[in-house]
């Protein structure tokens, strides 16, 4: 279905997801060390963008990172107040990656993705709320393309699950690389 | 052709008290609101100081207060209420898993549709969590709607309450300024400090306000948004993605650079982000950079993180409207890493038609809005 409108200002060009099959832990990521979220974001943004079609060099524009998460990074948040509660310090580590903005600071200086960086808690159907975000930005000239990104934390078994956190989590997310309907109107070379 | 946004209705609540006149006078007058922190144990985290507001209730109560005040501010009925949605600038992070422990798992949504509901609005449109510029792309994306005639009317929400988990996660970071001042742009800053803030605002399309007659507070003219891809949390030291933002927003509300009257800056006090603030304005403003008045207001009322794009907007509206400049506060001498001339050291009238309102958050996300006069 990629490269089909679904949403009357967006057309999906790529998609990529964690997990797939044959993933078991998401490769770990510099600097998000703690919980699985961030990575897991990443893999899911780095094969939607390997699957993408080339963009070329001079088509100019911005990519934006849209994160559509309910509660985000439950396990860092969990290792925040475990620590407080008990009242021992925090980890410097935790405070750089203790917002969701974090690990899409990462993606975008890894990728050279200039658009704006969005995140919110969707209050409905979580793709279709991503979706109506890049629009907008689309619509305002922010963007010229965006990555929506759709990521939890579920209730399975983390690589920091020695912590004692409750509940420990992993994650899933997917990744959908979307452009302005009007651009696009063949399916092209994604896949 | 696009709809003009107008502001119709505000509300702030600050360390400086309840009601938009207490927070306007504190930042007129330059009169930091930094205390110990009574309000939890700050453990081991080696600042103690914050801005908060001594009689604060609960997160939500605090934000229906603000809403509700923000409506009344507006003249809305119940049935002007019933047909207008709610953007909601609020974490993710800890106050949500500490309310999970409540019984409440919805997150950030969740505590906005909770909101709408009990403040007899037409429900949740978006729940922003995007850090420290949460509060102005909510902003940006409900003026857009309205710009193009999504909505008529909008009302955009933050909230943030100084917590023992915030204050010990900034002082992880080394990020708090262990004087106990903020001193934004000025030689001997030594870092950011929390703040309570809670803030809202209902914008309007012109159309829909003249239909009801009713009186504007000011524009929200422009709005843009961009990213620095530079680093996970540090600001880009030229300050690229900032520029872009302002000259989006310049551009969308059709003022140049040299015609801003006023720059309420991100200016939370720490070494490096001052100075790419400092640089962005410089690109986006050239030699106006030198001659527009700067001030952070943050200096006054501490950082209230995901809210703080809302509580800056609402008190650039109401300098606006007072024809007064925000101080500078805790400015001891020029820093020549982010020497900008024209930081407001002292109380002053001014003539304001146009001003910027400016945010920058941890993964290089950047928002710059234009406040106009009515």
């Amino acid at each position: 279905m990629t490269g089909q409108a679904i949403h009357p200002g967006v057309e999906v060009r790529a998609r990529g997801r964690w997990p797939e099959p044959g993933d078991t832990v998401p490769p770990p990521v510099r600097g998000f060390a703690i919980s699985t979220f961030g990575p897991v974001v990443v893999q899911a943004a780095v094969r939607c963008l390997e699957r993408a079609p080339a963009v070329p060099a001079d088509a100019g524009g911005a990519t934006a990172l849209v994160l559509v998460s309910a509660r985000a990074d439950q396990t860092t948040a969990g290792l925040i107040s475990v620590a407080v509660d008990a009242g021992r310090r925090v980890a410097p580590m935790v405070f750089f990656q203790s917002v969701p903005n974090s690990v899409l600071g990462h993606l975008a200086a890894e990728l050279r993705l200039t658009g704006p960086v969005v995140c919110v808690s969707p209050v409905g159907d979580p793709v279709a709320e991503g979706f109506e975000i890049a629009d907008g930005l689309f619509r305002d000239g922010d963007a010229t393309r965006a990555l929506v990104i759709v990521a939890d934390q579920d209730q399975g078994p983390d690589r920091g699950g020695g912590l004692a956190l409750d509940p420990p989590a992993s994650g899933t997310a997917l990744a959908l690389l979307v452009v302005p309907s009007d651009n696009h109107t063949s399916e092209g070379g994604s896949s | 052709m696009t709809e003009a946004v107008l502001v119709t209705g505000v509300a702030v609540a600050t360390a400086a008290g309840r009601g938009a006149e207490a927070s306007l006078a504190a930042v007129l007058a330059g009169r930091p609101t930094f205390a110990e922190v009574r309000r939890f144990d700050c453990g081991a985290s080696r600042t103690r100081a914050a801005a908060t507001l001594p009689d604060a209730r609960s997160l939500a109560a605090e934000l229906r207060e603000a809403v509700d005040t923000a409506c009344r501010d507006g003249g809305l009925g119940a049935a002007d209420l019933a047909e207008t949605p709610l953007l909601l600038a609020a974490g993710t992070g800890t106050t949500l898993r500490r309310a999970d422990r409540a019984g409440d798992t919805a997150g950030a949504a969740g505590l906005a549709t909770r909101l709408a509901e009990r403040c007899g609005l037409a429900g949740a449109a978006r729940a922003y969590t995007a850090a420290c510029v949460a509060g102005s792309s909510a902003l940006a994306e409900a003026a857009s709607m309205i710009a193009y005639g999504r909505l008529e009317r909008a009302v955009v929400a933050g909230g943030f309450l100084v917590d023992a988990d915030h204050q010990a996660l900034f002082d992880a970071g080394r990020a708090l300024a262990d004087d106990g001042q903020v001193r934004p742009f000025s030689r001997g800053r030594r870092g950011m400090l929390l703040g309570d803030g809670i803030a809202a605002v209902v914008l309007e399309s012109a159309t829909a306000a003249g239909r009801r007659a009713a009186t504007a507070r000011g524009r929200l003219a422009g709005w843009g948004r961009a990213g620095d891809a530079y680093h996970v949390c540090q600001p880009d030291p030229a300050g690229a993605g900032l520029a872009r933002a302002i000259t989006r927003a310049l551009s969308r509300a059709g003022v140049a650079g040299g015609q801003i009257d006023y720059v309420n800056a991100n200016g939370t006090g720490t070494s490096y982000a001052d100075a790419a603030e400092a640089a962005a304005l410089r690109v986006a403003l050239a030699d106006h950079a030198d001659a527009v008045p700067v001030s952070s207001t943050k200096s006054v009322h501490g950082h209230a993180l995901e809210a703080s794009g809302v509580v800056e907007f609402v008190i650039t509206v109401l300098a606006l409207g007072a024809g007064r400049l925000p101080v500078n506060a805790g400015f001891v001498a020029p820093d020549d890493d982010c020497r900008l001339d024209g930081v407001v050291r002292a109380p002053a009238r001014a003539e304001l038609r146009h001003a910027l309102s400016l945010n920058f958050a941890f993964g290089g996300a950047n928002s710059a809005l234009v406040v106009s006069a009515a």
